[in-house]
């Protein structure tokens, strides 16, 4: 089937089977390997993108569901070669370690800073509490979107 | 010249971090190499059953499947393990725990490869299973393994210090309890994964999420029969390991795999639930307590009888037992000790290493009979504990001698004065309606290193490039830790670079060298060691080539800073490029082999033990508080606050020292509260994550860490491991805050929501 | 291969079902794929809703609430209408699964789903919400409590779809409340979970009580007659532990990986006291 959609700003347009799973798509056929997989059925987050902005999980979406949407990967989350600041801010407070979870992390951070440009500690685990992370016990990761959304209020 | 901040001690960002963030690190789940084919094992649904035959003809001819391998097309002995050999890569004659793989299947898609994998008819005859380690040591239990003098008991043995039995009978005060230990799995976020292919000079080269590239090289060389020096074993960046990936996960099916593959690559990547079915766990286990005290405080004898489950085969179950015994008695003076353990065999899964390696077991039974026993004589709990705890030199109730740094004390004493601890009672009396409130705390030990098991030997690369860069070639993997980003600081400091002047090699047994295993808190120790050595060498190395180019006359005239050398009389700048230029490039590689020092041991521990790895040398310290809070509507348990005070040594990097606190305490948490891997007759209940409950972000507190910094002389500048000790003490610190809250010590972790609800509710109705 | 169908209308929907009979319906998918992936469904032709803008909406009409079934939990959330008028169904999405979970996951799927753990259905039964079925030539509406039959089991027809929610908005001097618990606090599936709805007279006293718990049955139970015993009397810690006393001894549970029935029965004894200790 023929799938046409925007992933990180560029049109793509591929034949795919419709059945198969957003993040094999990605990682297999495409060859965006930053998208990770860890449980496949939705409770580890790892695997989350941004579909029309809102973060999604790939592993639950079949290719056909990217028919007209736009998409995003960690790999799209700084074009440029500067880190976004959320990127900066992970790597600046220590919030990665093994790093498996951090791009699912990350997509979920971008999610969350569109609805809540201000949150507090709370909200932040509560918003990050689809994405396990099996190194860091979260705390440095909390740190890290504070301040990555202090950062960029300053910006505004 | 620009001023030097030194890099030890500070909080140097990891030179990881940017690749990982940016979704451009590869890890060994990320490579899906031209035209490779999907391997998968079908794996057995019994717990033990001989194989009586295996059809693979349903899928001989099945379109998309290019082989179908069982144990005849091994060449080797089909055995992989350390220091056993016992796991077969494909399962010959019987099958010993439901997940034993029997059959390989190599396909063009996970389609059908699934298809195949359900479609082999393998033919069973059921042998009587066991899974009860206590039953599993009867004289007329089934045998897992056949052959073994000793039946199903891996590795057993004792510890014995004075007359404990006599000497319980003149205590005080005494008490007994028995603890009952759960699974932990690992469930790092990258399953078991990797990718492998031979080469047209028939080169097997793997690359693989695992923590042991070097022992796995040897294990697949005698399990496969391919030569040592055609297979090579590559260690990207891990997606977490925990111990999980100490040893062979996917590598042995995936060497057998690219052996058949004509030549085309192969990759293998568990799916979670594979994960969870085949992957070794923390072992279970009951530890049995009984321990004595004078009215003075003073602890005066133990018993402690420590039993392991290691199911079907052997992984690291001897060690761990060994590690577990040695850390039996904690952090205290005891001295009458009796310990004993039993490391078994059962129809269970694997038990194998798992951050802490036997410690986190035995502290949470004895850190819970601490508190029982402080209870019986009317002592506060904490000064219970510093009345009774070690000082350098001491011995400890195990017998392990404290050659080393030893801060437990200060440990101790910073949470004595600290107001978590000081504001307890204000704090349990103003619970809320419906809620109880508990203060816990617990205190212990880590061994770092290997102990006199094999020599923990560590050899550090490093290179001056033609361009004056340097490049590392990290010995041991990093599973997430940040020790290879770690090599970067340490290699800064001596060489006065900062960290864009290196490039990290890692793990790879063709371009790096032999150095251990990414385990036993050694990481940053051993390795560390060695490169610290290998960058002074090859700093004077420049140096002195300098000199013979005319620059300066002597050595210390010049300083190593960023790219540059700088001559201090003259004030010159000479770019490191240049020097580089000079030098042959056998000169511009520096190497150093470091090994640990291990105590040796004299009697007292019988030689199996000690042959597992009894004792350690050096060990890191801690105590933890728990500030806990239960609904008595529901059990729910809630920490509210949580301290861990630890002494590993002098912190390198206070980041990444903090971030080993937080994870660890975290996946402390977890083994506390939440993480019940049940098994039903050796059949998985919690298969997955959906089942099997991590904490998540919501269910854990920030935690406050204060490093107690004493100096390990025998550490690079002055550190210790501090991997593990981090993990040893949330269980028994939270155990002890819920037995506060509820009036009664719970023995069966994790202390689950439910456990305490329906005991909530059996005091109310006494 | 399976084909995967996404109709922009309700009239290509019924042109494909009927081409496809064994065609299963997916909304978000966070059951439907799991299920697949688990190979409790065999994979299947499939046809997803998500392009139907008609089923995405939600509409306040006189006193009713009308949710289309294809509305997310996020948009659950986010609405004011539900935030004001259905606080016991806005608790209850606020801590269903986790945060893209409920972008994804949708009422109509939780309902079809029909999972004894479900957490839009407890309070959608003191809702007494109407589910309106549709199908190419007409529609029906059935009480939520009978279209939920047992684990799993409803009573939507082979060709029908489940279309729309309709709430009548409770009456003024109403208080809702949820209350779940999990094994953790996110991404929890219900161990136990009580809905409560409750009607106050001006002197504070209860004038109808509405409770349904899930978890404890093959379907979320309500158990009129002891609701009944509300009636005229003011809530105290006594009233509540005494209902739940009732009621647990009502309930059916069972024994899973996640709990025991015990636990499930103790917990639904003392759940109507989260209530009181949610007010102190
Ligand atoms: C990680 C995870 C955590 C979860 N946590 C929770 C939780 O805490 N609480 C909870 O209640 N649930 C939870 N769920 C389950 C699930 O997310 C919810 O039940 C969700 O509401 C299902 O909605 P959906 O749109 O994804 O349904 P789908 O998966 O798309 O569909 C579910 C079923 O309903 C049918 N269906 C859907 N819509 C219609 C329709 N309009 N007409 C006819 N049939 C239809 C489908 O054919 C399918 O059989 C969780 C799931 C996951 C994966
Ligand atoms: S891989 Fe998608 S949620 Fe875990
Ligand atoms: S950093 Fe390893 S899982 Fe989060």
């Amino acid at each position: 089937m023929k799938i046409a959609f925007e992933l990180n700003g560029i049109k793509q347009e591929i034949d795919y089977l419709p059945d198969r799973r957003v993040v094999d798509l990605l990682r297999e056929e495409l060859g965006y390997t930053g998208t990770k997989e860890a449980c496949g059925s939705g409770e580890c987050g790892a695997c989350t993108i941004l579909v029309d902005g809102v973060s999604k999980l790939s592993c639950l979406m079949l290719a056909a569901q990217l028919q007209g949407r736009s998409i995003t990967t960690i790999e799209g989350m700084s074009p440029g070669k500067k880190l976004h600041p959320i990127q900066q801010a992970f790597v600046d407070k220590g919030a990665v370690q093994c790093g498996f979870c951090s791009p699912g992390m990350l997509m979920a951070t971008v999610d969350l800073l569109q609805r809540n440009p201000a949150p507090d500690r709370q909200q932040i685990r509560a918003a990050l509490s689809g994405n396990l992370c099996r190194c860091t016990g979260y705390q440095k990761i909390i740190d890290a979107v504070e301040s990555a959304a202090a950062e960029m209020r300053d910006k505004l | 010249m620009t001023t030097y901040a030194s890099p030890i001690g500070s909080s140097l960002k990891r030179v990881d971090g940017p690749g990982k963030i940016s979704g451009l690190e590869k890890y060994a789940a990320d490579y899906y190499p031209d035209n490779f084919l999907w391997a998968g094992a079908k794996r057995s649904d019994h717990p033990h059953a001989l194989i009586k035959e295996i059809d693979i003809s349903p899928v001989r001819n099945l379109p998309g499947i290019f082989a179908v391998l069982t144990h005849e097309d091994i060449k080797g002995a089909n055995r992989v393990g350390v220091p056993e050999m016992d796991q077969p890569v494909l399962a010959d004659r019987k099958v010993r725990y439901k997940g034993d793989p029997v059959v390989l299947v190599l396909a063009e898609n996970k389609t059908v490869l699934q298809e195949a994998i359900d479609k082999i008819v393998i033919k069973y005859e059921p042998l009587p299973a066991v899974f009860d380690p206590e039953a599993a040591l009867a004289e007329n239990a089934p045998l897992l393994h056949e052959n073994r003098n000793d039946k199903n008991l891996l590795l057993g043995g004792r510890v014995v210090r004075g007359n404990s039995i006599a000497a319980m009978s003149e205590c005080d005060a005494v008490a007994e309890a028995d603890f009952q230990l759960p699974w932990q799995e690992h469930a790092y976020l990258e399953t078991e994964a990797g990718v492998a292919r031979v080469d047209e000079e028939g080169i097997l080269a793997i690359i693989a999420s695992t923590q042991t590239p070097w022992r796995d090289r040897n294990e697949l060389a005698y399990a496969l029969g391919w030569p040592l020096d055609k297979i090579r074993v590559i260690a990207p960046y891990l997606g977490g390991g925990f111990g999980g990936k100490d040893g062979i996960t996917v590598q042995g099916l995936l060497g057998l795999a690219a052996l058949h593959s004509g030549g085309r690559p192969v990759k293998m990547w568990n799916s979670r639930e594979e994960s969870f079915l085949s992957s070794t766990k923390r072992h279970p286990g009951r530890v049995h307590y009984e321990l004595g005290c004078k009215k003075d405080g003073t602890l005066y004898a133990m018993n402690c009888r420590i039993v392991l489950d290691t199911g079907a085969y052997a992984s690291l179950g001897g060690p761990v037992l060994a590690l577990a015994m040695e850390h039996a008695a904690g952090v205290y003076r005891i001295p009458h000790a009796l310990i004993e353990g039993f490391s078994v065999y059962t129809n269970n899964p694997v038990g194998g290493a798992f951050r802490g390696f036997g410690a986190p077991q035995v502290l949470a039974g004895l850190e819970q009979m601490m508190d029982i026993l402080a209870d019986k004589i009317a002592w506060d709990p904490l000064a219970f504990r510093l009345k009774n705890a070690v000082m350098r030199g001491d011995e400890t109730g195990a017998g392990v001698w404290m050659s080393n740094s030893t801060a437990i004390i200060p440990c101790l004493e910073k949470l004595q004065e600290h107001p978590l601890w000081t504001s307890r009672q204000a704090w349990v009396s103003q619970a809320p309606p419906f809620k109880l409130r508990g203060v816990g705390i617990a205190a212990g030990l880590q061994g770092t290193g290997y102990g006199p098991m094999v020599a923990d030997i560590a050899n550090a690369k490093i290179e001056l490039l033609p361009d004056g860069r340097f490049r590392i070639y990290s010995g041991v993997a990093d599973m997430g830790q940040g020790n290879n980003p770690t090599n970067v600081q340490i290699a800064a400091e001596v060489l006065g670079q900062t960290a864009d002047c290196f490039e990290l090699i890692q793990p790879d047994t063709l371009q790096t060298l032999p150095s251990g295993s990414s385990a036993a808190s050694r990481t940053t120790y051993s390795y560390g060691n060695a490169l610290k050595a290998a960058a002074l060498q090859l700093k004077e190395r420049i140096l002195t080539r300098a000199c013979n180019m005319g620059m300066g006359l002597y050595a210390e005239d010049f300083l190593l800073s960023s790219g540059r050398l700088n001559h201090l009389p003259s004030g010159r700048e000479i770019p490191l490029g240049l020097v580089a230029a000079s030098m042959r490039p056998e000169e511009r590689v520096s190497i150093y082999s470091y090994t640990a020092p291990v105590n040796r041991y004299p009697d007292k521990i019988n030689p199996d033990i000690r042959a597992a790895g009894f004792p350690h040398r050096v060990f890191a310290f801690a105590c933890h508080l728990a500030r806990v809070q239960i609904d008595e509507l529901t059990g729910e348990v809630e920490i509210s606050d949580y301290l861990a005070a630890t002494d590993a040594g002098k912190v390198l990097n206070p980041q990444l020292y903090e971030q080993q606190v937080q994870g660890g305490a975290v996946q402390g948490m977890g083994y506390a509260l939440w993480e019940d891997f049940k098994l039903d007759r050796g059949e998985l209940m919690t298969r997955n994550l959906a089942t099997y409950i991590l904490p998540t972000s919501m269910d854990v507190p920030d935690i406050l860490s204060i490093a107690v910094e004493s100096v390990e002389e025998s550490g690079p500048f002055g550190m210790k491991g501090i991997g593990e000790i981090v993990i040893n003490l949330a269980l028994p610190a939270i155990a002890n805050g819920i037995a506060r809250a509820v009036g009664q010590h719970i023995f069966k972790s994790p202390l689950t929501a439910e456990q305490l609800l329906l005991i909530l509710e059996k005091r109310a109705a006494e | 291969m399976s084909q995967v169908f996404l109709p922009h209308t309700l009239e290509e929907l019924w042109t494909i079902k009927q081409e496809n009979p064994a065609a299963l319906i997916m909304a978000g998918g966070t059951d439907l794929l799991v299920k697949i992936r688990d190979r409790k469904l065999p994979p299947a032709v499939i046809l997803a809703l998500e392009n139907i803008a008609e089923l995405r909406q939600i509409e306040r009409q006189d006193g009713e609430i009308c949710i289309g079934s294809m509305v997310t939990h996020q948009q659950l959330l986010d609405s004011p209408i539900i935030q004001t008028q259905l606080p016991v169904l806005h608790q209850a999405v606020a801590v269903l699964g986790s945060p893209p979970i409920r972008h994804m996951g949708t009422i109509g799927g939780n309902i079809c789903t029909a999972s004894p753990a479900g957490d839009t259905l407890p309070p959608l039964y003191v809702l007494n919400a109407g589910l309106e079925l549709k199908n190419a030539a007409t529609s029906r509406l059935l009480p939520i409590q009978d279209f939920i039959q047992g684990p799993g089991q409803t009573l939507l027809g082979s060709n029908e779809i489940l279309y729309k929610i309709r709430i009548s908005i409770p009456a003024p001097h109403s208080q809702g409340f949820y209350f779940k618990v999990g094994q953790r606090k996110a991404l929890a599936i219900a161990i136990c979970s009580m809905a409560s709805l409750l009607q106050f007279a001006e002197d504070k006293r209860i004038l109808e009580g509405r409770f349904a718990w899930g978890s404890t049955g093959p379907t979320v139970m309500r158990f009129p007659e002891v609701e009944n015993t509300l009636i005229g009397e003011k809530l105290s810690p006594i009233i509540l532990g005494r209902l739940g006393q009732s009621m647990a001894a009502l309930v059916s549970p069972i024994s899973d990986v996640r709990a025991s029935a015990e636990y499930r029965r103790l917990l639904a004894s003392k759940l109507p006291l989260k209530i009181w200790q949610s007010l102190i």
